[in-house]
C-alpha cells in the first residue's frame, strides 16, 4: 500500500492486490479492514487501476476509520474483501456520457472515467464541491487532447469555476447540442436526487453509485439498504449502481 | 487429534462454532467467503410467516466495541424460504438451523411445523428476543407464560431439536430458561442482543432510523458470558453461547462457562475467517491440554466441575 495526500482531506492510496484478486469493474468497492479496533470493516469505491494487479482507493478522512487506514504506515498489509457489488451499465458506442461528482464522490466515477477513456468513449465531466480545496477533478484521467471542454467545475462558495451547484452545470449541458445519451453520478444523497430528477425530465438513463452504512457486504445482514420502487435493495449486493429512476428519491435524502 | 464433534439434541455438529442468526443471511451470501467446512451449523436469519421488509435506514451504527443494529427482521418469508433458500443454504454441506419468529404460540408452531418436516433444517431456533420489532408493554422474552406456550406449540409441532433464543434484556432470565426447559426445548441460546441508540448529533436525529437498535459484538461479551454462566447452573438441557465472540479466546470463556457450543455473529463482518479460526484455536488448546473431547471442556471453570475432577 502506499499512499498520496491530493487534497487538504484526501488521500489516493494504491494497493498491490494479492494474485488471486480479480480485475474490479466500474462501480464495484472493497471493504476493507481498516483497524482491530473497530467492530466494522470500510468500504471504498475501486478509484482506478494504475496497472494490472493494483487498484487505487480515494479517501476522505471522516472519522476513526479512514484515519486509521491514513496513519497506516506505507507497505503495510491490509485486510480487504472484494471487488464487490455490482457495475455501471457502459453506454452505446458513439454515445456522450456526462459524469457527475460532487466532494469525494469523484472517487465513486474515477475509475468509470478510466473505462470509458480506454474505451473511446466520450465523456463530458462536471465536478463540484463546496470549496475549491474539496475539488477532485485533478485525479480524474488526463483532459489533454480533448477537443472540446469536456470539464467544468463548480463551487458553492465561487471560489474556483462555476458559482453554484454542480446541478447549475447539469442543466446547462443537458440543454445543449450533443447533448448526453447518459448520466453518472456520485456525490451526497442531495445532489444525487437533485442529478437524477433533471435527469428524468430531460428523459435521460441515469445512474447512481449509493452510499450507506455497510457491515458484511455482501448481503447477508440486510443492513446497508436504500428504498427502492421495488421495495427495500442491499446497496452492498444489488448496488451500489442503481438506475435512479429505481430509487425512492424523497427517501435518499435525510432529515 | 482431540474431536470437536458437538451434539444439541439430534443435533450433530463437526465443531461448536456456529454462526448466528442474522449475520449470514442464508448462507449462500458468504459462499467462498466463510470456511463453512469446518463449522458446525449455520443459523439462518429470522424467518417469519410473512415476508418482512424490516426497518427503514439507517439500520446499522458503529459504536465503541459493539454494533447497534435495528434490521427489523427483514427476510423473504415462509413460502420463499421453504422454495428457494432453504435449498440453497442446504448445499453448503454444514446443518442449517432454520431460526424462526410467529407473533403468536400458534405462528410458533405453525412455522415450526413447516420448517421441521424439511428435511434441510436440522434444527430449530425460535427466536423471542429480537429487540426491533414492535411487542407490547411486557415482552414475551421476560414472561415464563408467553414462553411456555410458545415452546409448547412449537414442541407439538415438531420432534426436531429446538433451541430457544434468549434476550439478555430481562431482570428473571432462570424463570424464562426454567419454563422453556419445562416446556420440552432441547436447548438454550443465550443470549440475543440488548437495546442500545446512538443520536446523530449532525442531524440532531437518532442515528438509526428504528430510533434503538441491538447492541452486539465486544461490548455486549461479558453481559452475556455472564448469563450463560447463570443459565447453564440452573438448567439442565445445553446452552449455546452467543454475544462478541471474536476469537479462541472468548470461544473458551463461553464453553468453560458451561455452553456445549458457541456462535460467531458480528465478529464475521471485520473477519470471516473467525469461525474458521476459532475451530483451529480449540483444537490447539485442546491438544496442548490434553482434553480429548468437548465434554471435558464443557463447563471447565464451574465449581460443581471443579470439585467433581478434584475428587475422580
Ligand atoms: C459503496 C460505497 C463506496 C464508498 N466509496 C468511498 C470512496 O471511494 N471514498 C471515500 O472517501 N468514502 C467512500 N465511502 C464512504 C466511506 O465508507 C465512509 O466515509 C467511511 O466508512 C467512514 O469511516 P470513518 O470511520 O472514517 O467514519 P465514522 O467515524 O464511522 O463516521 C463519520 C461519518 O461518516 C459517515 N459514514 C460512516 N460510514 C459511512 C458509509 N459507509 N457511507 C457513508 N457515510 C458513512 C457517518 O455517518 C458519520 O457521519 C463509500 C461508501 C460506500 C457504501
Ligand atoms: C445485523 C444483525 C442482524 C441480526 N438478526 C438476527 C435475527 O434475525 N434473529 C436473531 O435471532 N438474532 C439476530 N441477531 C443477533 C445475533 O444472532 C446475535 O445473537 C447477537 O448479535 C450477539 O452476538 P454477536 O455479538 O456475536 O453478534 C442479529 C445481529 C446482527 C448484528
Ligand atoms: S452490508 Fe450487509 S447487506 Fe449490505
Amino acid at each position: 500500500m502506499t499512499k498520496a495526500s491530493v487534497s487538504p482531506t484526501c488521500y489516493l492510496f494504491t494497493f498491490e492486490a494479492d494474485p488471486e484478486f480479480p480485475t474490479p469493474r466500474s462501480g464495484q468497492f472493497v471493504n476493507v479492514a481498516v483497524s482491530d479496533d473497530l467492530t466494522l470493516r470500510r468500504p471504498f469505491s475501486i478509484a482506478g487501476i494504475p496497472a494490472p494487479g493494483r487498484f487505487d482507493l480515494l479517501v476522505e478522512m471522516r472519522g476513526k476509520g479512514t484515519r486509521a487506514l491514513a496513519e497506516k504506515p506505507i507497505g503495510s498489509a491490509v485486510g480487504v474483501m472484494g471487488p464487490l457489488g455490482n457495475e455501471f451499465t457502459l453506454p452505446e458506442p458513439g454515445d456522450v456520457s456526462l459524469l457527475v461528482a460532487g466532494g469525494i464522490g469523484t472517487a465513486g466515477l474515477r475509475l468509470l472515467a478510466q473505462e470509458l477513456r480506454l474505451g473511446g468513449h466520450r465523456i463530458r465531466t462536471l465536478v463540484g464541491a463546496r470549496t475549491s480545496e474539496g475539488l477532485l477533478h485533478h485525479v480524474l484521467p488526463s483532459q489533454a487532447g480533448d477537443e472540446e471542454p469536456s470539464l467544468e467545475v463548480a463551487t458553492d462558495d465561487g471560489s474556483e469555476g462555476f458559482h453554484g451547484t454542480v446541478t447549475g452545470l447539469l442543466k446547462r449541458a443537458l440543454g445543449e447540442p450533443d447533448a448526453p445519451a447518459r448520466v453518472y453520478c456520485c456525490g451526497p444523497p442531495a445532489m444525487i436526487a437533485a442529478v437524477a430528477g433533471i435527469a428524468a425530465k430531460a428523459g435521460v438513463p441515469c445512474e447512481a453509485l449509493l452510499e450507506e452504512m455497510m457491515a458484511c457486504g455482501v448481503g447477508a445482514c440486510r443492513g446497508c439498504v436504500v428504498a427502492t420502487r421495488s421495495g427495500y435493495k442491499a446497496v452492498c449486493s444489488d448496488g451500489p449502481v442503481f438506475d435512479t429512476s429505481e430509487l425512492v428519491l424523497e427517501e435518499l435524502v435525510r432529515a | 487429534m482431540p474431536d470437536l464433534t458437538t451434539r444439541i439434541g439430534n443435533l450433530t455438529m463437526r465443531s461448536p462454532v456456529m454462526l448466528a442468526s442474522g449475520t449470514v443471511g442464508y448462507g449462500p451470501e458468504y459462499e467462498g467467503i466463510i470456511d463453512f467446512g469446518v463449522t458446525g451449523a449455520i443459523v439462518t436469519k429470522t424467518i417469519t410467516l410473512k415476508l418482512r421488509e424490516g426497518n427503514a435506514p439507517p439500520r446499522l451504527v458503529e459504536t465503541h466495541g459493539g454494533l447497534l443494529n435495528a434490521i427489523g427482521l427483514e427476510n423473504v418469508g415462509l413460502e420463499r424460504f421453504l422454495a428457494e433458500k432453504l435449498r440453497e443454504a442446504a448445499r453448503l454441506g454444514v446443518p442449517v438451523v432454520a431460526s424462526v419468529a410467529g407473533t403468536s404460540p400458534e405462528e410458533f408452531g405453525q412455522l415450526a411445523a413447516a420448517v421441521g418436516e424439511r428435511d434441510e433444517v436440522a434444527a430449530i431456533e425460535l427466536n423471542i428476543s429480537c429487540p426491533n420489532v414492535e411487542r407490547p408493554r411486557n415482552p414475551v422474552w421476560s414472561d415464563p407464560a408467553a414462553v411456555t406456550e410458545i415452546v409448547s406449540a412449537a414442541r407439538a409441532a415438531t420432534s426436531k431439536t429446538l433451541s430457544l433464543k434468549l434476550s439478555p434484556n430481562t431482570s428473571d432470565i432462570l424463570s424464562v430458561a426454567e419454563a422453556a426447559e419445562r416446556a420440552g426445548a432441547d436447548a438454550l441460546t443465550v443470549a440475543n442482543t440488548l437495546p442500545g441508540m446512538r443520536i446523530d448529533i449532525k442531524r440532531r436525529r437518532p442515528a438509526l432510523g428504528n430510533t434503538t437498535g441491538g447492541l452486539s459484538g465486544a461490548a455486549l461479551m461479558p453481559v452475556n458470558l455472564a448469563l450463560v454462566w447463570k443459565v447453564a447452573g440452573h438448567v439442565s438441557i445445553p446452552v449455546i453461547g452467543s454475544g462478541g465472540l471474536a476469537d479462541t479466546g472468548d470461544a473458551l470463556e463461553f464453553l468453560a462457562a458451561g455452553a456445549a457450543a458457541v456462535q460467531v455473529g458480528t465478529a464475521l463482518f471485520a473477519n470471516p475467517a473467525a469461525p474458521a479460526e476459532i475451530v483451529k484455536g480449540l483444537e490447539t488448546y485442546m491438544e496442548e491440554n490434553n482434553l480429548a473431547s468437548m465434554d471435558e471442556l464443557i463447563g471447565m471453570a464451574r465449581e460443581e466441575r471443579r470439585i467433581c475432577t478434584e475428587t475422580t
